[in-house]
This record gives structure tokens, sequence and C-alpha cells, in this order.
């Protein structure tokens, strides 16, 4: 990345740090939310922008991430700090072999099975009364304080701080990857599989290999959100969420990793505005999808570098 | 011992043979042109060769080692590359980085998810080099799709090129190109394979371009060979006559 | 309760659900066949047909009218739908049909809520089908039996409109070779906003049947995409008959599935979609190989 464009997201990255200072508490917890569906999107985007692996079911490494560190957290004394990562980690390994299977498709086929696992996923919560607290979910969800006794995380402040770490380690770690030979070879997965087969690459080990990593990026969020919120359910897990993130990569611009992370700003922006007069936001959201799709498809991100690419020559 | 070696190859679609009981031999340095009427399994052979699809029964061998029934992405690092009859290319990538992706292919570290600028410098490397031997290295900058037709045809061979392959299969490269782009597109592969180093099986049915770029000439005919020997065996060929001008149906 | 009272019984249930299955299948398999799309929103209208039927219902009193209104008005609303938004992006590569189509399923639900409200669906059963017949000493829904007969009257129906009718034959060149009958002087864009209206249609046919047996709910139209899909990969994308196999064998599945294991229909239904991915690979075949 140019200099220009790191020294772009520098001013952004300071306003964010210095946000507890400046905003109410309500507010401070819309932006610690917008933040974890911010990273949610970015992990996705790894899937869909990058690689073109379209998921229906992205929801179920949110949900696996968030049940993981909630079981870990009410029942074990393990810090969050350390929660937290564990739960990320689980999310990638249990994608292990939701990719091997899903991979096994591609195209529609493997859309639908991505929904399928995800469906299956949430039945399964709805169910598994020990595991999950079926359909009344985990509640009461703590912070746990340590290692050394450290407190710091469970203020409102603390784990906000935590929050944008996590983004930021897991956007620097994500421009990394797409950056490396391994993201060269996505981008030819993604503009035609058959031919980078072709060329000698096992295609299917790599997107295999980014359906974990965007699993346990989406786990992690999920397990931000988890003790962010105090609870989990299997809200977390329905289709209908699924749909909210894959909304939020699009809309907001695939393939950039900061498109879909504005587009989760936007998302949470806008259903907010919304729900002080409906809480139909299925419907707007659906239709701003839909029009994203046919007449904007690079997103909001895509219009505006692109508007900024276009003033900048003339 | 030939480089490749094809042994009663034969592939049924249903009721259909496609490639029937191929049986064929090509010498390390050779360039041998497969040609034959439309229909007569030249592709299929060339999806059977590399791993594309299986063979009902038969062996491919390549450099004494069984290939068949291997997967594509196998036999392609084993040091076999080709190009496509239609056109493939990442079009939205430059004429370099579709290349570049292509000798990146061969690098011991193609997979690291880090970094990269060693894996980049050496892919880029190669990749300049096979644009110049093509005479691409002009348009390295320009996206593929906006590539002349010719130049695409030619590009893809410079991705087979790159990866530096021990058998180097083309897929009716002038396809689709104007008379001038095929003169140019000859020329080139002339130049290329001038000093016999590359080992190359070419699908082709412009037979002049065949003529002046082949050593050996395999007729196909409704999936079997009807004919296999120099380019002069061939033309004299009473079955081969009576193939291309009988079967043009 | 006897073995072979018990094994009929089932099997009818079975027969009955596959031909709601079928209905669903046939209508998504003949949208890829012409479009080689798969219209994700299919679940939606199936959704929609319930609802709509409802509505027949409650407005004329005839359940009957609703089998006549409720395809209709569903069918005219995926026509309208197709021609004036999913026709743009033929050209455009199948993740955006995926996406659009994913974003009508979540507006109609949305709407259907609105207009419907969350409550459960009550549809009686009509009068003149309601009530029990003995098979072999074990009672059975007349009901379904009547759907089991539906199913049959509607798949002959199909198949005779594809034989023999003028745009029956349209629908299967179309499928086979669109140019071809572009060049004969056929709008092949009528051909598919018919069939995509038709799909439509005979989904939500399938939901209006399905009304009287089922809970309507927001999860209904993913799980039921999924159940289609699964049934029109069985069958191969595009084939006619293949959806009539797959709906019986997905219906089979389901019905003795959740019999012996209650708890995992849902992971039944993806069991059998791994299952035949991987032994038909391709996952779409039929028309696509």
């Amino acid at each position: 990345m140019t200099i220009k464009g790191t020294s772009l997201l520098l001013l952004p990255v300071c306003l964010l740090a210095i946000a507890p200072a400046g905003l109410p508490p309500y507010a401070m917890t819309l932006l610690t939310e917008a933040l974890i569906l911010g990273l949610f999107a970015m992990s996705l985007d790894l899937m869909v922008g990058y690689t073109r692996l379209l998921s229906f079911g992205h929801a179920a490494a949110y949900g696996l991430g968030a049940y993981a560190v909630g079981n870990l957290l009410l029942h074990t004394a393990i810090p969050l700090v350390f929660a937290i990562p564990l739960a990320a980690l689980f999310s990638g390994i249990v994608a292990i072999g939701v990719a091997w299977v899903c991979t096994l498709a591609s195209g529609v086929s493997f859309s639908m099975l991505t929904l399928a696992f995800a469906q299956l996923l949430y039945a399964v919560a709805f169910k598994w009364i020990a595991v999950t607290g079926a359909s009344d979910g985990l509640a009461g969800i703590p912070r746990s304080p340590g290692p050394f006794g450290i407190t710091f995380f469970q203020s409102r402040s603390g784990f906000y701080y935590l929050v944008l770490a996590c983004l930021l380690a897991a956007f620097l770690f994500c421009r990394s990857l797409v950056q490396s030979p391994f993201g060269a070879v996505l981008r030819g997965i993604r503009e035609n599989e058959a031919k980078t087969l072709s060329l000698g690459y096992n295609t299917r080990r790599y997107k295999i290999a980014v359906v974990a990593i965007s699993f346990t990026l989406g786990g992690l969020a999920g397990a931000l959100y988890a003790p962010f919120a105090g609870f989990t359910n299997t809200e977390l897990l329905f289709w209908l969420f699924s749909g909210q993130v894959l909304i939020m990569v699009i809309v907001g611009g695939a393939g950039t990793l900061i498109g879909p992370i504005i587009g989760a700003a936007f998302f949470m922006l806008v259903s907010n505005l919304l729900s002080s007069w409906t809480d139909s936001w299925a419907l707007f959201f659906g239709a701003i999808f839909i029009l994203f799709v046919l007449f904007a498809p690079q997103g909001i991100w895509g219009l505006a570098t692109r508007w900024r690419s276009l003033s900048s020559t003339g | 011992m030939a480089l490749l070696e094809l042994d009663g190859l034969t592939r049924r679609f249903g009721g259909i043979v496609a490639v029937d009981g191929v049986t064929m031999r090509v010498a390390t340095g050779e360039v041998r042109a497969v040609i034959g009427p439309n229909g007569a399994g030249k592709s299929t052979l060339f999806n059977l060769i590399t791993g594309v699809i299986k063979p009902t029964t038969g062996t491919v061998r390549f450099a004494d080692e069984v290939l068949t029934g291997l997967s594509a992405y196998s036999v392609c690092q084993r040091g076999i590359s080709r190009t496509f009859q239609i056109t493939a290319l990442f079009p939205q990538m430059t004429a370099r980085e579709n290349v570049r992706l292509s000798a990146q292919a061969r690098h011991a570290r193609r997979w690291q998810p880090w970094g990269g600028d060693a894996v980049f410098a050496g892919a880029e490397a190669r990749a300049d080099v096979a644009l110049e031997r093509l005479g691409l290295i002009h348009v390295a900058q320009r996206p593929a799709g906006l590539l002349s037709h010719g130049d695409q045809r030619l590009l893809e061979v410079a991705m087979a090129l790159a990866q530096q392959p021990r058998l180097l299969l083309l897929d009716e490269p002038t396809q689709g190109l104007s008379v001038e782009e095929t003169e140019q597109a000859v020329e080139t592969l002339s130049a290329l394979l001038a000093d016999g180093s590359m080992t190359v099986l070419l699908v082709e049915h412009d037979m002049e371009v065949v003529f002046r770029l082949a050593h050996g000439i395999t007729v196909l005919h409704r999936g079997a060979v009807i004919a296999d020997g120099t380019p002069e065996e061939v033309r004299a060929n009473e079955g081969v006559q009576r193939a291309y001008l009988g079967g043009l149906a | 309760m006897d073995f072979l009272g018990f094994l009929v019984t089932q099997c009818l249930n079975a027969l009955s659900q596959a031909a709601l299955l079928f209905f669903l299948g046939v209508g998504l398999t003949l949208i890829f066949g012409i479009m080689r799309i798969v219209n994700f929103a299919h679940g939606a209208f199936f959704m929609l047909g319930a609802y709509v039927g409802y509505s027949a219902v409650y407005v004329t009193g005839s359940f009957w009218a609703a089998l006549i209104a409720a395809p209709l008005l569903v069918g005219a609303f995926g026509a309208i739908f197709e021609l004036g938004i999913l026709r743009s992006l033929y050209k455009r590569d199948h993740s955006a049909f995926l996406m659009v189509t994913f974003g009508l399923t979540l507006i109609m639900g949305e709407a259907i809520r609105l207009l419907w409200g969350v409550a459960a669906l009550d549809v009686p059963t009509p009068k003149s089908l309601s009530g029990i017949v003995f098979i072999l000493d074990e009672p059975f829904p007349i009901y379904r039996l009547f759907l089991i007969g539906a199913g049959i009257v509607v798949a002959i129906a199909i198949w005779q409109f594809l034989e023999r009718t003028r745009l029956g034959l349209l629908i299967r060149a179309t499928s086979q070779n669109a140019e071809m009958v572009h060049a004969l002087g056929t709008d092949v864009r009528l051909v598919r906003s018919a069939v995509f209206g038709i799909g439509c249609g005979l989904a939500g046919i399938g939901g209006v049947f399905a009304a009287p047996l089922v809970t309507a709910s927001l999860g209904m139209a993913p799980n039921a995409v999924i159940d289609t899909f699964v049934i029109v990969i069985i069958g191969g994308m595009g084939s006619f008959a293949g959806s009539l196999i797959g709906a019986l064998l997905v219906a089979f599945v389901q019905v003795f599935g959740t019999y012996y294991f209650p708890d995992l229909a849902l992971a039944l239904m993806y069991l059998l979609m791994l299952t035949v991915l991987v032994i038909r690979p391709g996952g779409l075949l039929g028309k696509e190989a």
C-alpha cells in the first residue's frame, strides 16, 4: 500500500482511538458494535470479495465464536483476553471441516451448502440446551478478568479498545494476506478458477484455507460480541443475520477490506435511524441490496475511490 | 524412451467414442502436430493428457511416469503446460500479472500468505522473459481483457512458457486470428521453437502453420489415429486425403 | 399398530409430501432449464402462495378459488419481477442473480410479515376434504390423499403442457438452444418471463396446498429453498422427470427419517445434499453437464 494510502487510514484510526474521550456512553456502545460488525463483514470479504465464494451462511462463524466464548467465560476462569482468541480458533477449526465439505461443490451449490450448514447449526443450537441454552441462549456472560488481575477490559472503554485493537490487527493481517502470493492465487480463483487450476494450483486447498481464515475472523467478531452484549442466542445463527453481513459487504464494497467496514457502519447507522419509524429493516435493506447489485456493484467504497481518482485527474 | 507415451488411450461419452485407442510417442525436442477434421477428438485428447478428464481405458506416461488418473493441477506440476482452444485468461489483471501468476505456480513458496517480495520478484522476472519472447512486453501493463485477440492468444502461450514446461500443449493457437496476426504468431512461435529445446504438442487446423512448425504429424479421425509420420509422409497418405475430403460432414 | 399398516401410512405420507415438494421442485427446475440460474426466492414464493391462499379463502370462503387465484397472483408477481429487474442480470455472472433473488427473499419475507402479521396462518382444510379414512386399520387424513392426487394431476398437466402446447415446445426448445429459438423469430425474453412466472406460480400453488398443513414462519423460506435445491440436484437441473424423482426421494428420506430420528430433520437434508453432491460432484448436472 502506498504511503498516501496508509496515511489516509491514520486519521480515522486516530479519531477512533480518542473516541471514548468525546462520545457519550450510548454512542460508544453503538460504535463498539459497529466495529464488531465491521470485523465480521471484513472477514466475509475475504471469501466473497477476494475469492468469489458467495456464502449465505456466515452467521455460522459468528455464532460459533459467540457460543464458544460464552461457554468458556461462563464455565471456566479463563480470562477474557485468552477466551476470545480461543473461541475464534475454535470457529476456524470447525470451518476446515465445513469448508472441506462445501468445496466439494462450486458456484451455486457451494452457496447453498453454506446456507444449509448454517441452518443446521441453527437447528442444533435451538435444541442443545446444555451447550447453547436452546432458544433462551446464554446469558450473563462475564468479562472475566486477568491475567495478572488486569481488569482494564471489563470497563466500557477498555472493552472498546480491545475491539478496536482486534479490528486493526485483523485488518493488517488481511491486508498482508491479500497482497501476498496466497492472495494472488485467490485473485486468480476469483477471476478464472479453471485457469488457475490448469496452472498447477490445487485451488480447493486455497479455498478451504480462505474459508477457515474467514471463519476465524468471523468467529473473533462473534467472540467479541458475546461478552460485549453479555449474552448470545440463536438469532446470531439465523439466516437473516447471514444476509445482513452479506449486504454490508456488497453495499460497502466487496474486495476492498475497508468497504465492508464502511458497509457495517452504514448498516448500523441506517438501521438505527430506521428503527425510530419502523422495524422493517429487511424490506429497506433488501431493496438497497438489490439496487447496489444492479447499479453499483462496487459498493460505497468502490464509488468513493472511483470518484476520488476521477476528480484527482480532472 | 519418448517423453510422452500414449497407449490405447480411449474415452467414451455414453455411446460416443471421442478418443479411440490412441497410441502415440512424442520424443523430447519434437514438435508434433495433431490434426484432423472437426470432432476428431483433438481437444478431448488434450484434456485426457492434462488430466481434465479421465480416460475410459489406456494410459498416459510422461518421462516414464504414469500420468493417468492424476488431477489437472498435479499434471501441470509435473511439467506439462497448456493453452486452451477458447482463450482462458484473467481479464482484469494486467498481462504481466497474468504471466506472473503462472510463473508463481512453479515457485516453492507459491502459497505463502504473507510478504512475498522474493516470490513475486522471481515470478515477475520469468514473466518478463516470457513476455519478451512472445513480443508482448509493450502491452505488459494493459489489462488482459483489453488486448487484441491475437495478443491474447500469444499471452496464453506466454503464460504456459513462463512455467518452463517440459512439454507444451498448444490448442489451436492461431484460432480466430486474422491473416496478419496468424503470420505474426507463426513467426514468433517459429523463433521460439527454433533451438529445439521445447517439446510441443500442437493442435492446429491451419495446415500452413502445421507445415511450418511441425516435425511430425499425427492425424486423428473419429477419435482414432489414421496416420502418423513426417509432414511429407502424411501429405501423401491416401487415408488422410479421404478423411479430409470425405469427412467434412 | 401392525407394521404393514404403519408402512403403508408412512408411504402415503411420503407421497403427499412428495407432491408438495414436486410443486416446488418442478418450478425451480423449469426456471433453471431456461435461465441457468437458481431462484433463491423460490421458497419465498412458496410462502407467498400460502399467505395469498389464506387471504383468498378468507375473502371468498372457497379453498378452490384460492387454488386458482393464488398461483395466478404469485406467478404474475414473479413475471413482473423478472421483467423489471432480473432481465438486466443475464449478462452478468451467476452470483449477481443469487444475490438479487436473496434480496427479494428478504423483501418478500418482510412484506408478508407487514401485510399478514406474525401470527401463524390458520387455513382450514376444506370441508369436502377434511376428515380421515381408514387404510389397513390406520387413520389417514383425506386431505393428504387429495394432495397425492393433486400432485399426479399437476405432474401430468405439466408434462402434457411441455409436450403438446406451443409454449411448452418453445420452453423446451429455448432450454436447449436459446439462440436458435431467437433466430426463428420468437422473443426469447418473453419465454423467460413466462417461465419465471410459471415457476413462481407453481411454487405458489404448492404454498396453497401446504397452507392447511403447516404453520408458516420466517424460517420457511430458506428451508424450502434448501429442500428444493436438493430435489433439483438429485434429479438434475432442468429435468422435469428428475424433479419428480428428487421429490420422491427427499420426501421419503424426510418422512422416514423424522420418524426414526425426530430431531435430525434438517441434518438429514444436509446429509442428503452432501451425499448427492459427492456422488455427482459437479452438483449441477442434468442440463448443466
